[in-house]
Order: C-alpha cells, then structure tokens, then sequence
C-alpha cells in the first residue's frame, strides 16, 4: 500500500488511471474510493493535471470510470487555484456520476466506501463555497444537500439484494451528513423523514458504531429543539456513554448539549466533568440554579450569552430559571419550617434575589404554574393569599417527574 | 464574483436578475383582464367607479402567467399595495370582512406578479411590510367574526407566508451587504443607484434603531414605512407556540436585538413559554398597536391554557376565586366575559365566585375568542395602522 501510495504521488496520469481501472474491476472499494478521494496524497501529484484533463482521460479509460475521474481531477484543479465555487460543481458532478455507478451494480455493495468517500468531499467543498459565497444564503449546501439525498436513495432503494450485498447497510452515513447539512442550514423540519427512515430500518443495530453514535448525537439535538427532553436525554446519553473515550471534542459537544438537557430533567452535572471537559460556563449556571440565585443566572447568561447562543441553548437556559424559582420556594419552605407558606414569603425571596418587578399576583403566577407541572404538591389559597403544601414530598425531586 | 456566476447558473439564483420578466403592465390592472371582467361584469363593488386591480389567479397549463403584459413592475405593484392599503381599507361602505377579502386576492396577485419577476430584495421588502401590516391588523380586527365571512387559519398562512418572504429579504440584504465590504459596491445592475443608497441609509437606521426623522430622505414610497424592527417582532408575537423565531431572534445582531419593541416582543414571548400570563399581560401594555393586535389575537389561546393551570393551582372543594382577581390576571375586557369563559371550560361558579377544579376543566373545548378591547392605540385610525413607524410610538 506504501508503494502504490508514492506511485500515485508521484506516477503519470495513465499509471493513474491505469490503478484505478484496476482497483474497479477487482471491487477494491476502500482503494478505489481513496484514489478518488480528495484529502489523499495524489492530489498534490502534478502529472495529474492538465488544463484539458478532459480530452485525456476520455478514450483512455472505461465508462463510467473517466466521467469519475475527470469530474475529480477538474475538482483538483479548481481546489488547486482556490475557485471553490468550481470545484463544487466539479464535485457534484463526480458524486452524480458515483450514484449513476452504483445504481448499475446491481446485488454488490463493495463501491459504498466510494460513495461515502465523494458525498463527504462534497459536503466539505460546498461548506467552503458557501463561507465563501456571502449571497448564498445556505443555498450551496442546500444544493449539496440534494446530491447527497440521492446518494441516500440509492442506498435506500436496493431492496432487492441479499442481506450481505445490500447498499441498504450504508444509508446511515449518508443520512448523518444530511443532517449535518440540514443543522447548518437550520432546516430541522427535513430531518424528521430521514431519522424515521433509519428508526424503521431492519439493519438499524447492524450499523457501525461511530455513525450510530453520530445518528443519535442529531436525533438528540433534534429531541431538544422539539422540547422533547426526555428522549433528547436518552439519545445524547446514549452518545456520550458510548462516544470513544479518547475522542475529547466529541464528547464535549455531545456534553454542551446533554448538560443542560439533564439540568432541565433535574440532574446537575458535577465541577469535576465540567472541568474535564472544559465547559466551566455551566458551574456558575449550575450554582445560580441550585441556589434558586435568579440574579446570578441573569448574570451569567449576559456572560456566557455568546457561548449559549452560539450553542443554540440559550432557549434552555431561560427554561432554567422556573427551576431556579422551584430551588428557592424550596428554601423558604424549608425556612418557615411550615405547611402554609405566604404567598408574601415568596414575593420577597423573588424580592431579594434582584426581581422587584414581580407582584403578588405574579407571583401566585409562578407558583400557579410550578403546582401544574407537579414540582409543588399542594393548592393556592386565593382568600388567605396562602400556599397550602403536601405534608410528606411537597417539593418532589425534579428527576422523579420526568 | 465573476466566475462564482457562471459556476452556478444552475441553481437559478444569483443570475436570476438577468434572466428575470420585467413586466410591461403600467397600471394595476391588465388592460386583457380590464375588459374581460367588464364584459362579463365580473367588477367588484370595491371597483366600482372605474380602479380595477389585477385579480390572483392559480397558475394553470393554460395559462402563461409570465406574460410581460400581465406583469406589472415594481413601481406599479408599490401604487397598487399603498392604493389598496392606503385607500380600500377606508371604505365602509361594504361590510369589513369584504373590504378583507377583497384587499388580500389583491395581495396576493401582487406577491404573485413579484415572485414571477424575481424582483430583488430591497423592492419586495417595501412591498411585503404593508401586507404583514394588512394581515396582523385585520387578523385583529375580524376576529369575532364567524368562519363563513372570516378565516382566521387561512389569513395565519398568509401571514406567514409574508413574514418568511420579508425575513429572507432582509437576510439576503444582510448578506448583499457583506459581500459589497468585500467586493466593490455598485454591481446592482438594475436597481437606481439613488434608490439604492438611500434604502441602505434606511435600512442602516433600522438596524441601529436610530430614528429616521431626516424629512428630505422620505423618497415617494415610504408613505408606507420601512420598519425592520417591527416586522422581526411581529414574526415572534404570531409565533408564540414556536422557538424557531426565538432562535432567530439569538441569532440577530446585538443592536437590533435590544431595541425596545423587538426585546419586549421576545420578553413576552419567554414569559409565554414559561406560563407567566401574569407577565405577559403585563407587558403587553407596552405595545405598539400592531405588536398589541398580533398579541390580542393570540390572547384566548393563552387565557385557555392558564385557566387550565388555574384549575390545578387552585384546585379546591371549598376555596373559590373571584372572578375579578382572574379578571385581572388574564385580561379580560369584563367580569361578565370571564363568567362565560370559565363555564365554556366546564368550571362552576356561584355569584362571581369560581371554583376551580382540575376534574372540571374540559380540555377538549375549543378556544373561546373574545376581542380584547384594552386597547391602548386608537386603532380605529387605519391609515397609522398602515404606516407607523416603532421608533416613533
């Protein structure tokens, strides 16, 4: 593999195409798919340009190989001079190519790594084009985005081939960049059909570990966003748990999400993860929440507000503060040391913590709302502008509701 | 960017100003249509006298809709929105909900004759800004009226549809803008270059918030007014059960987003998401009259779903509570309306004492619609309605 590796770095263009006609025709797909990737090293081959790379291959290569090497070589070439808006093209046209193969192999799957191998570069080149294109307004990637569904239903479609040769097995990557895509663009509504195509899919365990980890990290943001948090824990847990223990950023971003999902559902997450993982912007919250310190949490989201928008959990955070509220009646409760509790008590702790804004009515208002949801157990009393609360588990654990 | 154009002239996007139909009609409505309708009097009474508008029709195969004799440029489709805004909705003499009816068909062939022509987006924003107005006020001001004149789902989708539309222009003017401090300005091959600095100026005071008083900057067709502010707040107030405008609002520069009328519209819409009715009630007195229909117009929704939370809250066999206190809390326009409510909702109340029961509440009721009547404005003067500005209320 060294060998061919300097032989490819270094070889002419007809020892090029020589390889790849070879690594095809005896269904190397890994090989096939490296030769044709472009973060491999025959990239910075110079004998394989030619500014009429196209009239070169043709005639001296089999279809439908040379319409897939010349669309990747004129990719090369337009990466080479920084024309990213070209090499998209170039590149969108070598997945098409790719999918046309695929679709004319029939009961074999060998060519899915080549597959995965010029979906992934595209999506990579089209987020380039699109930072580079400030008018595009996520149209690039939306574009990309149809060439990487078609992938997909190439995968999809074959319903006809024995278990072991179905290209059935490698929908999941495709679907993990799509909804790379689709987060980036902030098109969540495109992911629902594809997550239910996986969920109902009968190779959903045989799939590789690392893509299910991603799938599950996207279903869980997705879970989040829908305030669906229970699963949105089930499924970034289920990441995190299985996540490589040596993949620290992976972690961390699973984290950033799980983090406050698990801090809404009642569980706080301990300084020494948070130090671990470099997420310090969730102590302060941490400690302000408990605390029921509902300045605090003001402050630190003007602190940290850059890192939670950007996060896209600042939603999340605002949630916080009902639990905040919850935390500090649960400190008054356990001051007054009685079962009928002051609406006036509570008033003047939301006083206290900087909310002087906050009236009696609101703040029956808040309380009206925290007995609902069951995180108080107990009735308002309208006459006596009093809390009447339960004698056993009048403040029941978060995490026990959920 | 030269060569970024060729690249994609497939995706139809950035070459559209070149490949766009420029339109040849020069009054509102087609001279073909004029005298069709005439023939077979097909004339509404809102056209009675002699101003036809261009009627929306459903694209068909028969039809080719981009014809450039039925299109009418833009200057054209601005005469048309502020006549139809800024005079139609005056009449009264036929019952409100035809002025509506009649108003939003006009509408929306005008939105049709600017898709079709792909207009760019500084000239779609002026004409997209009076309809959310359009939309948002009579939304507000029909909402009693009964299914068979008024569809309040219907003119939700338009809303909406109008919302999006203007949202992506002001995005793709955001980014129209980035590219120009990248690359050199002047390329707008057909926009007046006069028309076109002056409508960055505005839209530059609008993203400062700054007031725009200066009176010789008032080109012709801000007669109905350029107002970003209101718009994204708008987006956020017709949106209450959904985030995505929240995180859009995240997403929004920091000076546009602490202006008052936006940051009070996503304050209220906080306060919503965490059931604090007594806050959003609250706040509402601090709206402008367009923001105050958008809420009002929500309003029943939030009364049912805090009734609801009562029910639990105050759940009681002895303990009742006056319906003044809830009067209050959930601002309604009378004691008598909050009597009716509570009953609709299956609760029972002796004299004006409600008891609250959470076995009571009937969750399956529809959603009783009461206009709030606090108003704060004067929203009888439609022609403000139409043109008002956030920086000056």
């Amino acid at each position: 593999m060294n060998k061919t590796s300097v032989i490819m770095a270094t070889g002419s263009l007809n020892q090029y195409i020589q390889y790849v006609e070879r690594v095809y025709r005896t269904g190397q797909g890994n090989v096939l798919a490296r030769l044709l990737s472009l973060r491999d090293d025959h990239v910075r081959n110079k004998n394989l340009r030619s500014s009429d790379i196209a009239s070169l291959v043709e005639g001296n290569c089999i279809a439908p190989l040379d319409e897939i090497i010349i669309a990747h070589l004129l990719t090369v070439e337009a990466l080479l001079i920084d024309d990213y808006a070209s090499a998209n093209s170039h590149q969108s046209a070598c997945v098409a190519s790719v999918v046309k193969l695929l679709q004319s192999q029939k009961e074999e799957n060998w060519g899915l790594p080549l597959l995965y191998t010029v979906s992934l570069d595209l999506r990579y080149v089209a987020q380039r084009a699109e930072h580079r294109d400030p008018q595009s307004n996520g149209k690039i990637l939306e574009k990309a985005a149809e060439s990487l569904l078609a992938c997909f239903r190439v995968c999809a479609a074959d319903n006809r081939s024995s278990e072991e040769d179905t290209k059935r097995i490698g929908m999941l990557n495709l679907v993990n960049q799509l909804l790379k895509v689709y987060f980036k663009i902030n098109k969540l509504h495109l992911c629902k059909p594809l997550i239910r195509a996986i969920e109902s899919s009968p190779f959903r365990d045989q799939f590789p570990l690392a893509q299910k980890i991603t799938f599950k990290y996207f279903v869980g943001r997705k879970a989040m966003f829908d305030s669906d948090y229970k699963s949105a824990d089930e499924f970034l847990s289920y990441a995190f748990q299985l996540c490589h223990k040596d993949s620290w950023k992976n972690k961390r971003q699973i984290l950033t999400y799980l983090v406050p999902v698990k801090m809404l559902l009642g569980y706080m997450p301990t300084m020494a993860l948070l130090e671990k993982y470099d997420l310090m912007q969730f102590w302060e919250l941490v400690q302000a929440v408990k605390s029921g310190n509902l300045r605090d949490i003001d402050r630190v989201m003007e602190e940290h507000e850059r890192f939670f928008i950007k996060a896209g959990i600042y939603l999340i955070v605002e949630k916080l503060k009902i639990t905040a509220y919850r935390n500090l009646f649960k400190l008054v409760y356990m001051a007054e040391k009685s079962h009928q509790i002051e609406i006036l008590s509570f008033q003047a702790a939301l006083h206290m913590m900087g909310q002087i804004d906050i009236d009696a009515d609101e703040t029956q208002c808040i309380v009206a709302n925290l007995i609902y949801d069951g995180k108080i157990k107990g009735y308002i009393s309208y006459q006596h502008k009093k809390v009447v609360v339960s004698k056993q588990n009048a403040f029941p654990p978060l995490a026990s509701l959920y | 960017m030269a060569h970024s154009e060729c690249a994609f002239s497939d995706t139809g996007d950035i070459t559209t100003n070149k490949e766009a139909i420029q339109g040849l009609c020069l009054s509102m409505c087609p001279q073909e249509e004029v005298d069709m309708r005439v023939r077979e009097s097909m004339v509404h009474a809102l056209e009675a006298g002699g101003r036809l508008v261009k009627r929306y029709g459903r694209s068909a195969a028969d039809r080719d809709m981009a014809r450039p004799r039925l299109l009418r440029p833009f200057p054209t489709l601005r005469d048309t929105v502020e006549y139809l805004l800024l005079e139609v909705t005056f009449r009264t003499d036929v019952p409100l909900a035809v002025v509506y009816d009649f108003v939003n068909d006009r509408l929306r062939a005008v939105r049709q004759d600017m898709i079709i022509q792909r207009l760019p987006p500084r000239e779609c924003q002026v004409l997209l800004e009076p309809m959310v107005r359009f939309y948002v006020y009579f939304g507000y001001r029909l909402c009693e009226h009964p299914m068979r004149v008024y569809d309040p789902v219907l003119n939700k989708k338009y809303l909406l549809e109008c919302l999006q539309l203007i949202l992506n222009c002001y995005d793709e003017i955001y980014d129209e803008e980035l590219a120009a401090d990248v690359s050199e300005l002047g390329n707008h091959g057909s926009l007046d270059k006069k028309v076109t600095n002056e409508e960055v100026d505005q839209l530059a005071a609008t993203i400062c918030g700054l007031e725009l008083k200066d009176q010789s900057k008032t080109s012709e067709y801000t007669k109905l007014s350029c107002d970003r502010v209101l718009m994204e707040s708008l987006y956020i107030l017709c949106n209450l059960e959904d985030t995505n405008p929240l995180m859009r609002y995240h997403q929004l520069p920091k000076d546009l987003r602490s202006h008052r009328t936006l940051a009070l519209a996503y304050e209220v819409a906080v306060e919503n998401m965490r059931g604090n009715y007594v806050a959003v009630v609250k706040l509402s007195t601090k709206m402008c009259p367009l923001t105050f229909c958008a809420y009002s117009t929500y309003l029943p929704v939030l009364q049912k779903k805090a009734l609801l939370v009562l029910s639990h809250a105050y759940n009681s066999t002895q303990l009742s509570v006056p319906c003044q206190a809830v009067r209050k809390w959930l601002s309604y326009n009378s004691d008598a309306d909050v009597l009716e409510a509570v009953k609709h909702y299956g609760l029972k109340v002796t004299g004006d004492s409600i008891h609250f029961r959470k076995a009571d509440f009937n969750k399956e009721a529809v959603v009783l619609i009461k206009k709030n009547l606090k108003k704060k404005m004067d929203l009888s003067i439609v022609r403000d309605v139409f043109s008002y500005e956030t920086t000056s209320v």
